[in-house]
């Protein structure tokens, strides 16, 4: 049942997308003939003026309306390109508002998935690193694997860089439970190097935020992992 | 008789669901590759989509599937002309048993990636029914091509295949 209600929201969001762009594109072609109409009847006048002129048989006023027109010729590329302007603007409005929505819905779909009052979130970071080449994390909670990823070499440059990965994203119970972390990589000298660390807290009402970070314990020449609660 | 036509009926009924199936494209194409990390032969992990921008081809294997050993020399050969003009070829196992299956890509000298998956989670989102298979990815990460199976000859498939997509 979970699954399923996980799997609509991408489907939710991509229709909902689609719907907007194809609103963006039916507006954007709906105004385009119309611009081009105005366009072409801010263009036209002068012809039309000159016909119906002679028509009627006045022919004092034709020229007058021709000059006048033939004046305006030049000016009426102007409107146009403007027109342009904001057909184009419109359009990347349309591509904002889309963005925006996509991100409330991505916000909704969180908050939806993993309420503030259950959610618990593991984050990890680096410092230093001299000591440690990471490559993988598997996270336990409560004596249960929740994750377990595998870093790249750009990823692990990444987090030496200072960047922060947030590695599991899910439920808890209000209580209390524990956290395992274990890290395997390189070590001092290029040993295999395996080290877990462990919290115990309590969950509350709330979101839980915990951060592992990895850092260097220069005297002892080791890696130092610890956990950091997020209150 | 009638026995014997109503087992007519039924060979002929076969044959023909058997050739639609075989006919029946595989649904990845066109479709975003999906992703993977897995660890190397050299310990290193690789992501198919850190391989953005460049054409892939992923080549799952298995050692017990003899058409795999077939295919590799030629994998090898296509892996050695185009890599300097941005081809990444990958191998993946997805062989049960990875310390044989390790010994085994050590065994085959093949010089591209060698990647191993433990689970079957690779496996199961190509959608694979027979090795080997073989996906070629565009620049944009999308599938564009599944090759199933092997025979001799399909090198030069994929060299078409291959310069398409590097043309792009």
């Amino acid at each position: 049942m979970s699954f399923k209600f996980r799997s609509s929201f991408p489907l939710l969001r991509a229709s909902l997308l689609c719907v907007a762009l194809g609103f963006g594109v039916a507006v954007s072609a709906a105004d385009a003939p119309s611009t081009k109409a105005a366009a072409a009847d801010a263009a036209s006048p002068s012809p039309a003026v000159n016909t119906s002129a002679p028509a009627a048989g006045t022919a004092a006023p034709a020229p007058a309306a021709g000059s006048s027109a033939a004046a305006a010729a030049p000016v009426s590329s102007d409107p146009s390109s403007s027109d342009f302007k904001t057909l184009d603007q419109e359009v990347q409005g349309l591509k904002k508002d889309v963005i925006d929505l996509n991100k409330d819905l991505f916000v909704l779909e969180e908050e939806l998935l993993f309420p503030a009052n259950t959610q618990v979130a593991v984050f990890l970071s680096m410092d230093v690193g001299s000591f440690f080449a990471l490559d993988s994390v598997t996270i336990k909670i409560d004596n249960k694997e929740v994750t377990n990823y595998l870093y790249t070499a750009r990823e692990a440059e990444a987090l030496l860089k200072g960047g922060v990965h947030r590695v599991y994203l899910g439920n808890l119970k209000v209580g209390k439970h524990e956290i395992v972390g274990f890290f395997t990589g390189k070590g001092p000298h290029e040993r295999d190097y395996k080290r877990g660390a462990t919290i115990n807290f309590d969950k509350g009402v709330g979101a839980k935020y915990l951060e592992f970070k990895i850092s260097d314990k220069v005297p002892s020449h080791q890696p130092e992992f610890l956990v950091k609660d997020w209150e | 008789m009638f026995y014997f036509r109503a087992l007519f009926a039924a060979l002929i009924a076969t044959l023909a669901l058997q050739s639609a199936l075989a006919a029946k494209p595989n649904p990845l194409i066109g479709k975003p590759a999906p992703d993977f990390v897995l660890k190397g032969l050299d310990g290193t992990n690789r992501r198919l989509s850190e391989y953005r921008g460049q054409v892939v081809l992923v080549n799952f294997w298995a050692r017990w599937a003899g058409l795999s050993r077939q295919e590799m020399p030629a994998l090898e050969q296509i892996h050695g002309t185009y890599e300097r003009a941005g081809l990444i070829v990958l191998g993946v196992s997805i062989d049960e048993d990875l310390e044989r299956a390790r010994e085994f890509a050590a065994a085959t000298h093949v010089t591209y990636p060698m990647l191993f998956d433990s689970g079957e989670a690779t496996g199961t989102g190509y959608g694979i029914e027979k090795l080997p298979m073989t996906v070629l990815v565009d620049r944009g990460g999308i599938v564009r091509y599944a090759n199933v199976g092997f025979k001799h000859g399909d090198e030069k498939i994929y060299l078409e295949q291959i310069r398409e997509l590097l043309r792009e």
